[in-house]
C-alpha cells in the first residue's frame, strides 16, 4: 500500500473510532466555540424578533390564566427530558431526538420559540450538548426553524386532508432534516471552505452528518407518531388544554 | 440521573460566589472565541482544568469521559474544515478520487487545529461553569443582573419539573427493560412513544396538582425562596481580572512575535 493511502487509512479509522467512542449526542447541537463571535452575536440578533414575539405570547397567555405557568413549565420540562433521553437507534451509538416536531405540533411555533431557548440553556449547563456562545446559532435552527417548518407541514397536510399519521410523520421528520440542513448552513458561513466557498462547505458538512442525521430524522418522525397516537388516545382532555386539537380542528 | 448536575453539588467550589464563577466564565469564553488562538486556548484549557479537578475537586476520569461529549461533533465537523474535494490538489496532500481529489492545504489544517483547540478551550469554560455552580445559584444571579423575572420564574419551575418528569421517565424505562420492551427496534419504538406519551399526561396531571397546591398557598405569581448569600468578594473579583488581563497580554504578545 502507497504510504500515502496508508495515511488516509489510518485518518479514516481514526475518524470512525471518534463515533465508536464517544457517547454521540448526535442532535445538531453546534458546540461551544466553534463559531467566531461575529456569527454568534449575529444568529443571536437574528432570534430576537422571534423570542421577543414568543415572550409576549407567553405573557399575555399567563395573565389570560396563571395555570397556564406552570403548564408551560411542565412543557419545558417535558421537551427537556424527552430529548435527553436515549432513543432506540439503528446505528450503535446513543441518540436524542430534538423535539422540535413534537414540541411545534403540541405547542405551536410561538411558544417552542421561547421554550427552547430556555431547553437548551439547560441542555446546554445540564447536559453539556450544545454551548452558551452557541445559543443563539442553536436556538435558531432547532427553537425557531425546525418548528417553523414543522407546524407549516402539519398545517398544510391538515388542511390538504392528507393521513393525520402521514402529516405527523411528515412534519416531524422535515422538521429534523431542516434543523440539520439550516445547522450545516450556519457551519458553512462560519467555516467556509478554502475551495468552492460557503456553497462547497455546506456540501461537505451536510455530507459529514448525514450518516447519522439521516436515520435520526426517519427515527424522530416514527417516535413522534407513535407518541402523538399515544396522547389522543389517553389524554383528549389534555390535548385541549393546550389548543392542540383546536388548532386541528381550525385547519 | 444528570451526571452534571450531581458533581456541581459535590463540587468544593459550589460555595463561592455564583456571580464571581459567571464573570469568570464568560470573560475567559469571550477571550477564547474572540481570540481564536492557541496562545490563548491551551492556558485557558489547563487553568480550567486545575480549577474543575484541582480545586472543585471533580474526579478526573469523570470529567475527561465528559470532554468526550463534544468529541464526535468536533471530529466531523473538524474533517469537515480541513478536507477539501477540488479538481485541483492542494499542498498539504492529495488523493485523486476519479477525477477529483480529496486534497487539504497546510493552511486549513492549521485553521482547523486552532478551531479545536479553541473550541476545547471554550468547552472547559463551561464545564467550569456546569460542574461548579449549581442551577438554582446561577438563576439567582440572573435575578440580579435584571434578566426578566418571568423567564426567571420559568427556569427555576423548568428546572424543578426535569427532575419529576426524569424520576417518573426512568421507573418507566425499567419497568419497560425488564419486561423486555428494548428487544428490538420495533419493540424499542413502541415502548419510547409510549413512555413518552404516559410522561406527558402525568406531566399535565401533575402540573395541575401542583397549581392547586400552590394557589391553596397565596401563590400570586412569584415563588419566594431564602437564599444563603455568599457575598462577592473583593479579592476574587480582582484575581479574576487580573487572570483576563494576563490572557489579553499573551494573546497581544503571541500576535505580535508569532503572529497566531
Amino acid at each position: 500500500m502507497p504510504k500515502k493511502q496508508k495515511f488516509l487509512l489510518r485518518a479514516y479509522i481514526v475518524f470512525a473510532a471518534m463515533f465508536v467512542v464517544a457517547p454521540a449526542s448526535n442532535a445538531m447541537h453546534i458546540m461551544e466555540g466553534y463559531l467566531p463571535a461575529g456569527y454568534c452575536v449575529a444568529w443571536g440578533a437574528v432570534c430576537l424578533p422571534f423570542l421577543a414575539a414568543g415572550f409576549f405570547s407567553l405573557r399575555s397567555k399567563i395573565k389570560e390564566n396563571r395555570r397556564n405557568l406552570i403548564l408551560i413549565a411542565m412543557s419545558g420540562a417535558f421537551i427537556f427530558v424527552i430529548s435527553s433521553l436515549k432513543i432506540p437507534s439503528v446505528t450503535a451509538s446513543c441518540s436524542h431526538m430534538t423535539g422540535t416536531g413534537l414540541g411545534a405540533i403540541l405547542f405551536g411555533p410561538c411558544s417552542v420559540s421561547i421554550l427552547g431557548l430556555l431547553v437548551l440553556v439547560f441542555q446546554a449547563v445540564l447536559l453539556a450538548h450544545g454551548g452558551l456562545t452557541t445559543l443563539g446559532a442553536n436556538t435558531f435552527s432547532m427553537a425557531i426553524a425546525g418548528p417553523l417548518v414543522s407546524f407549516g407541514i402539519y398545517r398544510l397536510c391538515c388542511r390538504t386532508k392528507v393521513n393525520h399519521r402521514a402529516g405527523i410523520f411528515l412534519a416531524a421528520f422535515a422538521g429534523d432534516l431542516f434543523t440539520y440542513c439550516v445547522t450545516s448552513v450556519q457551519l458553512a458561513l462560519a467555516h467556509p471552505s478554502e475551495a468552492g466557498g460557503v456553497a462547497a462547505s455546506t456540501v461537505k458538512f451536510l455530507g459529514v452528518f448525514a450518516p447519522t442525521q439521516l436515520p435520526l430524522a426517519v427515527i424522530e418522525g416514527i417516535l413522534t407518531v407513535v407518541i402523538v397516537i399515544g396522547l389522543e388516545t389517553y389524554a383528549g382532555p389534555e390535548l385541549r388544554a393546550i389548543g392542540f386539537v383546536d388548532r386541528r380542528k381550525e385547519a | 440521573m444528570l451526571l452534571i448536575d450531581k458533581l456541581c453539588y459535590r463540587s468544593r467550589l459550589r460555595y463561592v460566589n455564583a456571580s464571581e464563577k459567571l464573570l469568570y466564565a464568560a470573560a475567559t469564553l469571550i477571550i477564547c472565541i474572540v481570540s481564536r488562538s492557541a496562545a490563548t486556548a491551551v492556558p485557558v484549557f489547563l487553568v480550567n482544568l486545575a480549577l474543575t479537578v484541582g480545586k472543585g475537586g471533580i474526579p478526573l476520569s469523570r470529567y475527561l469521559r465528559l470532554l468526550l461529549i463534544p468529541a464526535a461533533f468536533l471530529a466531523a465537523g473538524t474533517a469537515a474544515v480541513a478536507v477539501n474535494l477540488s479538481e485541483t490538489p492542494m499542498d498539504a496532500f492529495a488523493f485523486p478520487v476519479g477525477g477529483w481529489y480529496i486534497t487539504g492545504s497546510t493552511e486549513g489544517a492549521r485553521q482547523a487545529l486552532t478551531l479545536c483547540l479553541t473550541a476545547m478551550a471554550a468547552v472547559s469554560c463551561l464545564y467550569f461553569l456546569a460542574l461548579n455552580t449549581v442551577m438554582t445559584d446561577i438563576l439567582g444571579a440572573l435575578r440580579k443582573w435584571k434578566v426578566p423575572a418571568l423567564l426567571v420564574e420559568l427556569m427555576l419551575l423548568i428546572y424543578r419539573f426535569i427532575f419529576v418528569l426524569a424520576g417518573t421517565a426512568s421507573a418507566i424505562r425499567t419497568s419497560q427493560v425488564s419486561r423486555l420492551g428494548n428487544r428490538n427496534l420495533k419493540t424499542g419504538v413502541r415502548s419510547f412513544g409510549a413512555m413518552a406519551s404516559s410522561l406527558f399526561i402525568l406531566a399535565l396531571k401533575r402540573s395541575n396538582a401542583l397549581y392547586d397546591a400552590m394557589e391553596s398557598r397565596c401563590y400570586d405569581g412569584t415563588i419566594c425562596v431564602l437564599s444563603k448569600e455568599q457575598p462577592a468578594k473583593g479579592t476574587g473579583i480582582a484575581a479574576i481580572l487580573f487572570y483576563e488581563a494576563a490572557l489579553l497580554f499573551i494573546w497581544a504578545l503571541a500576535h505580535r512575535y508569532a503572529g497566531v
